[in-house]
């Protein structure tokens, strides 16, 4: 029996690969065994364990802990201002990355590179030091006000501690992602199909809305599920920018299992916040794989 | 479809606004002495809270938790994602495909969620507030960017030169050592770089797993932001986030948009 520990590295020579194929298998698992384990204990078994744990009441079966989420008021507040933060912030996000990808095709030159440069710049900046800006840059006697009143304008109202705070940050935020994914994809749209409607008299939102949406339309919809998950699980963000109430889920969870220390209910919140991410998440896999498939 | 530049100029002109604004306004205050509303800039400079923020314990151990605990947690997450990502890129073996699409489902999990589920494991096992605790779960944010990055590095070095040298009859270890891995390094630095980052301003494992007994920077940032001297929080944000941000320019100069949009899980 060979012995594994000589494996590690290295392509099976080609004149071995007859004998060598259990081998190589053998070395593969061994080598992804580690962080496939690390998966297995930190993600698998707690979140079977917690769905366990909150249809479990002493020992029986029961939906009551479900029963009592979809049955309160302020739960359900705090549920439907999540989902209404990540619908809304993700169409926005999308529709400005969509006309800066649309710039950046049919650009070139200084200006066009700098604004690319400045719609990648978020991928830079944690979340933490972009929501502690916001509220030096938007709060109030921030820089933005200071600003507006050089100008004249003295009916500024800040968005900090307001929905528009976590909103705006999110936007911010989610420019880049969507920016990349949209301009590769605008890229293999040809010049000649948007010149050949042009020559035949389309105008440019009909060119928009007739070649280029249609073909953008997968893109879209990958980037939107992406966005929105990344949004209805973001903690940092409306921790340190949104209102006291609603809160978003995260933050609910944490006040929850924090300072209220109900683990039973911050578990059951968990859980329908996962439900939720992974039918969107189930539906990004869907296109992606319908997608390879319709490549093949 | 030819825009003029008139039309660019106020567009690259917004975006400067709304892409640099929030973060040129922590720079200023980082520097400012005094700063009174209706002021548009400082009215007086200095590092007089540099100084006054570097001579304070409070601040010195979170920096420091933070900078152990993220090294550890990037450095163990290299060790066992590397050389697994060189599997998934170069070995044959069964489920490799859906062990490897393991780790992109991963990332549709919700982090915060799921750190609910872990806490409470912790909480029965009495290990929140615990340093290795904290480790193991950081470890979490840095496997993504430690396979994926790796593995489509590994798959982009041609494998001609790998095979020439094996059949001049050189060694799997020789042939790893001297071709592969010289080949990947910049992507295997770049995936480091990107870890590192993430792990080190990350806040939702650290406050439900390491708090209250472990402070770290991002926690005590959370906290300083609250309080009413601006420039305490300011001082920080610079002081940890420019070098992160070189760092990660640098990076980038190794790696593709693709790679990159992949690495967030695009």
């Amino acid at each position: 029996m060979p012995d594994l520990g000589t494996t590690s590295g290295g392509i099976a020579p080609r004149h071995t690969q007859r004998t060598g194929l259990g081998l190589q298998a053998l070395a593969g698992l061994a080598l992804v065994a580690l962080p496939v384990g690390l998966l297995v204990t930190l993600i698998l078994w707690p979140t079977v364990r917690m769905v366990t744990a909150t249809f479990l009441i002493d020992g029986t079966l029961s939906s009551d802990r479900y029963f009592a989420f979809f049955n309160d008021a302020y739960t359900m507040a705090n549920l439907r201002y999540t989902l209404e933060m990540g619908l809304v912030s993700a169409v926005t996000a999308l529709a400005i990355s969509f006309g800066i990808a649309l710039y950046l095709r049919f650009s070139a030159g200084r200006i066009a590179t700098m604004i690319h440069g400045l719609s990648l710049f978020p991928l830079f900046v944690p979340s933490i030091i972009i929501s502690y800006a916001l509220v030096r840059f938007l709060g109030p006697n921030g820089l933005f006000q200071l600003m507006l009143e050089q100008v004249g304008f003295t009916h500024y109202r800040t968005p900090y501690l307001t929905p528009v705070g976590p909103f705006l940050a999110f936007v911010w935020e989610n420019i880049p992602l969507p920016v990349l994914v949209l301009s590769a994809g605008l890229s293999q749209v040809s010049d000649h199909a948007v010149e050949a409607a042009r020559d035949l008299g389309a105008k440019a939102p009909r060119i928009l809305w007739e070649i280029l949406l249609p073909q953008m339309r997968r893109s879209l919809l990958i980037a939107f599920a992406l966005i929105f998950m990344g949004i209805i699980g973001a903690f940092t963000v409306p921790y340190m920018l949104g209102p006291p109430a609603p809160e978003m889920m995260s933050v609910f969870m944490q006040r929850t299992l924090g300072n209220l220390h109900d683990p039973e209910a911050a578990q059951v919140q968990a859980v329908v916040l996962m439900v939720i991410s992974s039918i969107v998440g189930g539906f990004y896999i869907a296109t992606m794989v319908k997608s390879s498939e319709a490549a093949r | 479809m030819k825009r003029t530049p008139f039309g660019g100029l106020i567009l690259l002109v917004s975006m400067g606004l709304a892409m640099l604004g929030p973060i040129v306004t922590v720079i200023l205050w980082a520097f400012a002495v005094k700063w009174r509303y209706p002021h548009l800039l400082p009215t007086e400079w200095g590092l007089k809270f540099w100084f006054a923020m570097l001579g304070r314990e409070t601040v010195i151990t979170p920096v420091l938790t933070s900078l152990a605990l993220t090294s550890i947690a990037t450095t163990t997450a290299a060790l066992i994602c590397w050389p697994a990502a060189y599997a998934f890129a170069r070995l044959k073996f069964p489920g490799r495909q859906l062990l490897l699409f393991s780790f992109i489902a991963a990332q549709a999990v919700p982090k915060f969620a799921l750190f609910v589920s872990i806490a409470v494991i912790f909480l029965k096992l009495g290990l929140v507030g615990n340093f290795w605790g904290v480790v193991v779960v950081q470890m979490l944010s840095a496997v993504l960017f430690m396979i994926w990055i790796p593995t489509a590095a590994f798959r982009g070095i041609p494998p001609a030169l790998e095979e020439a040298a094996f059949d001049l009859g050189a060694s799997r270890l020789r042939v790893f050592l001297l071709i592969t891995l010289p080949q990947a390094m910049p992507a295997l630095a770049a995936s480091y770089v990107l870890a590192f980052v993430s792990i080190l301003f990350e806040v939702d494992s650290a406050l439900l797993i390491g708090a209250p007994t472990i402070t770290t920077m991002p926690l005590l940032l959370m906290s300083l932001s609250a309080q009413i001297i601006v420039q305490e929080a300011a001082v920080l944000c610079v002081l940890i986030w420019v070098p992160c941000f070189a760092l990660l320019l640098l990076s980038r100069r190794f790696m593709t948009a693709r790679g990159i949009a992949q690495g967030f899980g695009a």
